[in-house]
Parts: C-alpha cells; structure tokens; sequence
C-alpha cells in the first residue's frame, strides 16, 4: 500500500493555512488542555470541547442528536462546511471529536496532520484573538450512526467469537500493572488488565515525532504484518475513555481503509468496573472462557 | 501586608467578576507569571525529584518555611496551561502564608475560582491534587 486508502480526509498545516478565510471550511481546536486555544490558535479556529461541549454533563454519554446541532449551528457549521479539525498531544481530541462528528453524520470532516505540535514547528501564526462568531446556521444533526460505536454487549459477544479487538492503550495499562496511562492520575478503573482477546498495539506506534501520522505503507506493517488485522470484517477498537481509540479508529479507517471499524467509547473505564466481566492480566491477549458469563441481570 | 488567606479571597473575587471566556484569559495571565524554577532546583527537578504523581503533566512544587513563613516554588510543562495556570494561583495564593493558613484553605478553591464548568469534572480531579500535594508539603515542612 503506497498511500492512504482515504488521503482526502487528511490536510496538511499548509493546506489549513491556506484556508484559514474560507466560507466553507470551520476549523475546530480540540484540546486536553482548555487553555491552549486562548494562548494562541489556528487563526479563526473555533474550540470544540470534547467534555464540556460533546459529553452530556450527568449521563455519561454524548450530547444528542438535538444538542450537537445547536453546537454546530453556534460555531458557524452547517451541513455542507468541511471542518477541519487539530489539537494538541498529536490530535487525540480532534480524532474524538471527528468521530463525535460522524457519529451524527456530519459528511465533511478533515484532520490536520500533526495538530498543534506541527503547526508551532513550523512556525505558523498563533492568534490569541476571543473565538471569532460566525453567522448561525440551520444545522440538522442525523441519528446516531452506531456502525462506528461500540457498546460493552456487542464488545462481549464480538471477543468471544474471537474477532479483533485492539488494545490501544499503554503497554502497562494492557498488562494490568496500571490503571490509566503513566504519569496520569491512576484513578477510573477499579480492575487493571485487559478485554480477553485483545491485541497491543498502542496508539502512539501510529504518529511520527512531528505529530503526523506515519506513512501508509509503515501503518499496513504495524497493524496488519505485525499483529494480524485484517481490512474484512469488523474491528473494535478501545482505550481508557475513547479519546486514544478514535484516533486508532481514524487510522484503522481511513488512513488503512478498513471496511468496519468501531470504537468502543465505554472503554476500559466501563469493562475494568462492571462486576463480573472478564478481564485478562499480563501480555497475552488470552479469551474469554466460555462458561463465564457476565450476570447482567437479576431477580428478586 | 495583605493576609495570605485574605490573597485567595482576592484572587477568588477577582474571578467571581468574570465572563467565563475571560476566566480562561485571567488563568492564562497566571499561567504566564508563574516565576522561572530557581536555579538551586534544576538539578532535583531533572532527577525527577519532587514531582506529583497524580498529575497528568510533569509538575514539580518546592515547599520551604522560611521564618514561619511558606515559600513554594513550581515548575509546569509548557503544554499544560491550565495546571500552570492553577499553580501559579496557588503559589501566589499560599506565598507568605503560614502553614496553619496553607493547612485551613478551602478544599474548594477550583469551583470558587468558577473553573468547574469551563474545565469539566474529569480535569478538576488532576487540579484538586496539586492542592492536596501543596497541603501535605507544608504539613511536612511544618513538621520537621
């Protein structure tokens, strides 16, 4: 494989630069730390927070189909403008929110190649100018489309039939010895380990030092020579909270063009929890033992 | 001399008065004061010596009790504004403080500040900790 099975949806920071005033185009910031879009932006960015702007504030799930269109109606999106989205820590959030995106069907939805890191190397303007307000739009937001989210049942099911699950998470994380990434507050999960089944293939394998994603041709041989993934069939992929596996997800899909790829949002904060549900420790993939079953339900 | 507890009050009315975008804007403003590590530090800092460990971005805090006094001293990853910008409240806050001051200060500083909204549960458990290290070091210093 020479190139990207979908080079379209990746730009470079000279492309975005070069677009900065375009009407048609909303280049969208997502961020781990909130404050870095104040000390300086893309030019005319606006800030999309996968937290406090994507996730519902009680019920741990996204905002809804209603609420991600007035979101995008606020930020000047409508159904036809390209957003174009970049962060930092090598656009974790921008591949979160690209997917949040997708999820409610937004068609036009780019990366920019190397987030934040690439555009300070390349010594690109920062602006420190307040959010820009664009002219609101009459967004229609669609349902759901769950064939690129993963829920915790499906997530059973789709181990047990032995089918590739990947493990994006920190070697130390996959083994069990930590509950979240190192140097993170090791909180979120009561269990360490890993969903029986899955392979290791951190994240952080698929981008170079400049913040871009590795070529084609290096990505083919990391998830599919190294560890057996193949383009037929479905692959989910997971993490600690969803935000490490969307970026495997975009990489798996669009960069690898994988036909059905899904990430399962609920992650490791959501398995490592639920009482009676298997988990695997140490550094082989295992399986799920087939007489454990889950007590989802009870009576009485 | 303005009492150090009375400083946190200040600092917690100055926010009070702000639009939230404009909160984001005062934290960056103290994100950039936090004073340079000093020198004498360097070298314990990159042994990677008096680092929290529950925070996501290497932080590093100093607590000295100099005549009854506290002094802290802190160094934050560029990357991570936003814990820098906590830490420079709290250094500001808590500098010249005693340590009974530092030991009675609000376990609720971030939500006072008027951040919880802008930064999210999941970001304010990290913050919460740079408190909790700041107090347990002043404990510490206090006691030896």
């Amino acid at each position: 494989m020479a190139s990207y099975a979908h080079p379209e949806v990746l730009v470079s920071t000279g492309w975005a630069a070069e677009h900065l005033s375009d009407p048609g185009i909303r280049i969208v910031e997502s961020d781990e730390d909130v404050l870095l879009y104040t000390q300086g932006h893309v030019p005319g960015a606006v800030m999309i927070d996968w937290q406090t702007d994507l996730q519902d504030a009680i019920v741990r799930d996204y905002i809804g189909k209603e609420r991600f269109a007035q979101l995008c109606s606020s930020k000047g999106i409508g159904n036809d403008t390209t957003v174009v989205f970049y962060g930092d820590k090598n656009n974790w959030w921008a591949c979160y929110a690209f997917w949040v995106f997708k999820l409610y069907g937004h068609e036009k939805c780019l990366i920019m190649d190397g987030g934040r890191k690439k555009w300070e190397l390349d010594g690109r303007e920062w602006s420190r100018d307040p959010e820009a307000s664009y002219p609101r739009t009459q967004y229609v937001a669609k349902e759901p489309d769950l064939s690129i989210r993963a829920f915790r049942e499906e997530v059973l099911k789709h181990t047990r039939a032995g089918k590739p699950l990947v493990d994006v998470r920190s070697p130390g994380e996959y083994t069990g010895e930590l509950l979240s990434m190192p140097d993170y507050p090791q909180e979120g999960a009561l269990r360490g380990g890993h969903i029986p089944g899955a392979v290791s293939i951190p994240w952080s394998k698929a981008v170079q030092e400049d913040g871009t994603f590795k070529p084609a041709k290096e990505l083919e041989k990391l998830y599919c020579k190294e560890n057996g993934l193949g383009r037929r069939g479905r692959t989910i992929a997971y993490c600690r909270i969803g935000e490490r596996s969307s970026h495997t997800w975009f990489v798996l899909k669009y960069l690898l063009g994988f036909g059905n790829v899904k990430n399962y949002d609920g992650s490791w904060t959501e398995w490592g929890n639920m009482v009676g549900m298997p988990i695997e420790r140490g550094p082989q993939p295992g399986a799920v033992p087939s007489e454990q079953k889950p007590q989802t339900t009870a009576t009485g | 001399m303005t009492m150090p507890v009375a400083k946190l009050d200040q600092i917690v009315a100055e926010f009070a008065d702000l639009e939230p975008r404009e909160r984001l804007e005062l934290l960056l403003e103290f994100a950039e004061k936090l004073p340079p590590l000093p020198e004498r530090f360097v070298a314990e800092r990159d042994a990677g010596l008096h680092r929290i460990s529950e925070c996501q971005t290497p932080t590093f805090i100093w607590v000295e009790i100099v005549d009854g006094r506290v002094q802290i001293y802190a160094n934050c990853a560029p990357e991570a504004p936003t814990v820098k910008g906590f830490v420079s409240i709290l250094v500001d806050a808590f500098s010249g403080a005693t340590p009974e001051e530092v030991a009675a200060s609000p376990d609720d500083v971030l939500k006072r500040l008027g951040l919880l909204e802008t930064l999210g549960m999941v970001r304010m458990r990290g913050l919460s900790a740079i408190q909790h290290y700041i107090r347990q070091q002043v404990r510490k210093a206090a006691a030896d």
